[in-house]
């Protein structure tokens, strides 16, 4: 039996006692999976699982939190239901956690870079070991899985759900990159502080303010009532102006602070191409460092911006 | 003014109002002279600070902002400057991603009977900023 | 109008800076991940060979623009005085928006019945209307998300465009729309396109064809407001939606806007900018009461808007250029095309 079929079978014989089931369904081409909401027995087989399965599915649960849930989750996303039980937003009673270790997703950006002209037009998509097939209207293009991971699969310390209730699939190693656990951070320090500047004034440029970003992320549940939208007070202005929609990403990245799981929905959702998941890996890296703290890992941790200590290990006296 | 160059700057100031609000003005009352650059925002504590009051200011033009707040163990409310020192450490370190310069932000503690110290801060921050001019930019940003 | 033109590709970019000299020129250039409408730059790169990722809708409808700005004054000889200084703003643009789908440039002509005609006349949007030529380039490949002939549309759809290009074989045909485009056409870089008019209508059937049938969806508007009452069916459509404004803001034909004051001291503007009905605020009143409290309500409002309310008020027309951005962009893959069919296909008590 293979894993699918295995969670399949699970998912079946749990139905009855839950309200819905949140896994992955065919999306509208062979590219694409989209979150499937099951509530009938007859949906379970549409259910997926593969490099295809993106989407952070713990998104949804803090608006069900009163129904009685199941939930699938890769490694990532198992972060996103840890961090959510930490902070007391959704209930541990009425969740069902279908584990799923993961290897990896697709990052479909770097699947367009490789086939620019014709992403729209895929016909087939065959995923194997380490390589995807994909075969379009024009033609069929054979390209190297590990080339089309994102960074956070590039540098998951947490392939394997650190919460579940059931787990199908074996166990996965947790990546070990060569240029390093911040290989991103790191090519942005080799730019000048005037050129990272004009980086990120020339990609904000095409920020149209749709908030994917934000009601992508599953920390995000203020969102119905979020400070870069209130008149009162008003953080952000209205205008389209780089400054404004830099300063949104700002507003997001310091209230994701030490709650910020790494699961890059942000990125990924942005419909520009924006790479704002690099706000929060700076974040993470420094709270690694200052405070030996990563969220979604214990839900028992008390967040290292939610408490002090009166003397500080890693925070030294700046002598002025 | 000492060792100020070229036309002043706009520098922020966010001061506790128990230690380094009383600090500028026992410095004030011995009448010790500072550059004019710095402009006071009274909070009643730096635990108040909210790392995105100091990016406004930074984006709406500021080219400086400095924090000031009771030292460590001495808070007038016990805990607020715990939380803020690990606040905006993690704001200092995180600003060069934007390609702002860290120098251009500073947290201290002053108290109240330190006004001679005060002074020192405020020529020393000043001077620091002076050193990199004015901001770079994303003030001054306009529409696409 | 009839007369046909022809334009060699190694003569595009002359073309394009022979534009530039007189008028704006936005076309797609290619901004890492994304292709959006940029003002024309040689040393930038142009991407025509597919749907940029956002339509051309900024040319008319900026995502944010200046309405007016005041100034108070008080009066020093009486201080409880105050006045304000109103100036207008008034849009002075002169543009040529190029290498846009016929979806794209279709798109305003579901803003013209709201923004221009019957009643209210928008002049801000009107000023910019009329000094902006559409010069589109029609589709000879649909993508999997396209999907203009539900809407009555096709990939070569001229209508909201003053010139419309075909690629042929070593470079384009073109044929003026309006009476703008005959003048964009009188470039002596255009030879006479006969020649090519019968590769052109093969290259137009083909990109037709691919597209394959459309359903009907005549009764699509009756059963959308009948089904205005059945949440459950709305609920179920817009579970995994998650309420941000990707399809609104990158949707040809969105037009719902919001006015703002963005005071700064004694002065300020009023701005008019984007807004997106998938948010809670859009409804969110000063009560506190909310008409549309969910994704469900939400949903059903753009659907209702898009394939029901407004055929009713427009001359049964759709408020959907089809261009199937907002399932491409959607973080989670909503189909509107499911939704419309689901309602079609849902049974009728």
């Amino acid at each position: 039996m293979t894993t699918l079929d295995e969670l399949k079978r699970t998912m079946k014989e749990k139905l009855p006692e839950l309200d819905v089931i949140i896994a992955w369904g065919q999306g509208f081409d062979p590219l694409h999976a989209t979150p499937l909401f099951i509530r009938d027995a007859d949906q379970v087989e549409q259910a997926v699982w593969n490099p295809l399965c993106v989407h952070n599915l713990a998104t949804y649960l803090p608006w069900l939190k009163d129904k009685r849930v199941g939930v699938l989750v890769k490694g990532c996303d198992s972060r996103s239901v840890v961090q959510l039980l930490q902070e007391g937003l959704i209930d541990r009673d009425r969740l069902t956690v279908f584990g799923l270790p993961c290897s990896g997703v697709l990052d479909l950006s770097k699947v367009a870079e490789r086939m620019p002209d014709d992403l729209g037009l895929v016909r087939e998509v065959d995923l194997q070991q380490d390589q995807v097939e994909i075969t379009t209207a024009k033609r069929a293009h054979t390209l190297e899985k590990r080339d089309l991971l994102p960074t956070k699969c590039l540098v998951c310390q947490y392939p394997n759900p650190v919460i579940a209730d059931h787990v199908f699939g074996e166990e996965r190693h947790p990546a070990d990159p060569e240029q390093g656990r911040y290989f991103d951070l790191e090519e942005m320090e080799e730019r000048s502080l005037q050129e990272r500047m004009e980086y990120w004034k020339q990609e904000l440029d095409r920020c149209i303010r749709c908030y994917a970003c934000r009601n992508a992320c599953p920390l995000c549940v203020c969102q119905d009532h979020c400070i870069a939208e209130t008149r009162d007070p008003n953080w952000l202005r209205q205008e389209d102006t780089v400054r404004e929609k830099l300063m949104f990403q700002m507003i997001h990245a310091m209230h994701l602070a030490g709650r910020c799981t790494e699961c890059g929905e942000c990125e990924r959702a942005c419909p520009m191409g924006i790479p704002v998941f690099t706000f929060k890996r700076q974040l993470n890296r420094d709270l690694q460092e200052l405070f030996g703290y990563q969220a979604g890992t214990d839900p028992t941790a008390v967040p290292p911006l939610m408490t002090f200590r009166v003397d500080e290990e890693n925070i030294k006296d700046r002598g002025w | 003014m000492s060792g100020e160059s070229g036309p002043e700057l706009r520098i922020i100031g966010f001061l506790c109002n128990w230690c380094s609000y009383g600090g500028a003005d026992t410095a004030g009352v011995g009448r010790m002279a500072q550059p004019t650059d710095l402009r006071i925002i009274r909070i009643p504590c730096t635990g108040r600070m909210d790392p995105l009051f100091v990016l406004r200011a930074l984006f709406d033009g500021a080219d400086g902002v400095l924090v000031s707040g009771c030292h460590p163990r001495d808070c007038h409310y016990t805990e607020g400057n715990f939380y803020a020192r690990r606040r905006l450490e993690m704001l200092k370190r995180f600003l060069p991603l934007l390609g702002l310069d860290d120098k251009r932000f500073e947290y201290t503690w002053v108290s109240a009977s330190e006004g001679q110290r005060w002074q020192t801060v405020v020529t020393r921050f000043t001077e620091q900023v002076h050193q990199l001019g004015p901001s770079p930019g994303i003030a001054k940003e306009c529409a696409a | 109008m009839g007369e046909m033109k022809f334009l060699s590709a190694d003569k595009l970019t002359q073309w394009l800076e022979e534009l530039s000299r007189t008028s704006t020129v936005l076309a797609p250039t290619q901004e890492d991940d994304a292709v959006v409408f940029r003002p024309y730059d040689p040393d930038r790169e142009l991407r025509l060979e597919r749907q940029p990722t956002m339509p051309p809708k900024e040319a008319l409808f900026p995502g944010s623009e200046t309405l007016l700005q005041y100034q108070y004054r008080k009066d020093p000889e009486n201080p409880g005085k105050q006045t304000v200084e109103v100036r207008e703003s008034q849009p002075a643009v002169n543009q040529v928006v190029f290498g846009a789908r016929p979806c794209g440039a279709r798109g305003f002509t579901i803003f013209d019945p709201v923004f221009e005609e019957g009643g209210y006349q928008d002049p801000y949007y009107q000023a910019r209307r009329q000094s902006t030529l559409f010069v589109t380039l029609a589709c000879s490949m649909p993508e999997n998300t396209c999907f203009c002939h539900w809407v009555g549309s096709s990939p070569s759809d001229p209508r909201g465009s003053d010139v419309l290009l075909t690629p042929v074989e070593s470079g384009y045909a073109l044929e003026a729309i309006t009476q703008g485009g005959e003048r964009l056409l009188a470039s002596e870089l255009l030879t006479d396109g006969e020649s090519v008019r019968e590769e052109m209508e093969e290259v137009k059937q083909a990109a037709r064809k691919e597209l394959g049938q459309a359903p009907d969806l005549s009764d699509v508007p009756q059963k959308l407001f009948d089904l205005f009452e059945d949440l459950d069916f709305w609920d179920r459509m817009s579970a995994k939606c998650i309420s941000c404004g990707a399809c609104t803001y990158l949707c040809p034909t969105c037009y719902c806007f919001t006015i703002t004051d963005e005071p700064k001291g004694a002065s300020g503007e009023r701005i008019r900018s984007w807004d997106n009905c998938m948010s809670y605020l859009f409804t969110l009143e000063g009560s506190g009461h909310n008409p549309r409290p969910t994704k469900a309500h939400r949903l059903r409002n753009r659907v209702g808007h898009k394939f029901s309310y407004y055929p009713r008020l427009h001359d049964q027309a759709f408020a959907c250029c089809g261009c199937g951005r907002c399932i491409k962009s959607c973080p989670v893959c909503v189909d509107i095309r499911e939704i419309i069919l689901s309602a079609k296909e849902h049974p009728h008590e």
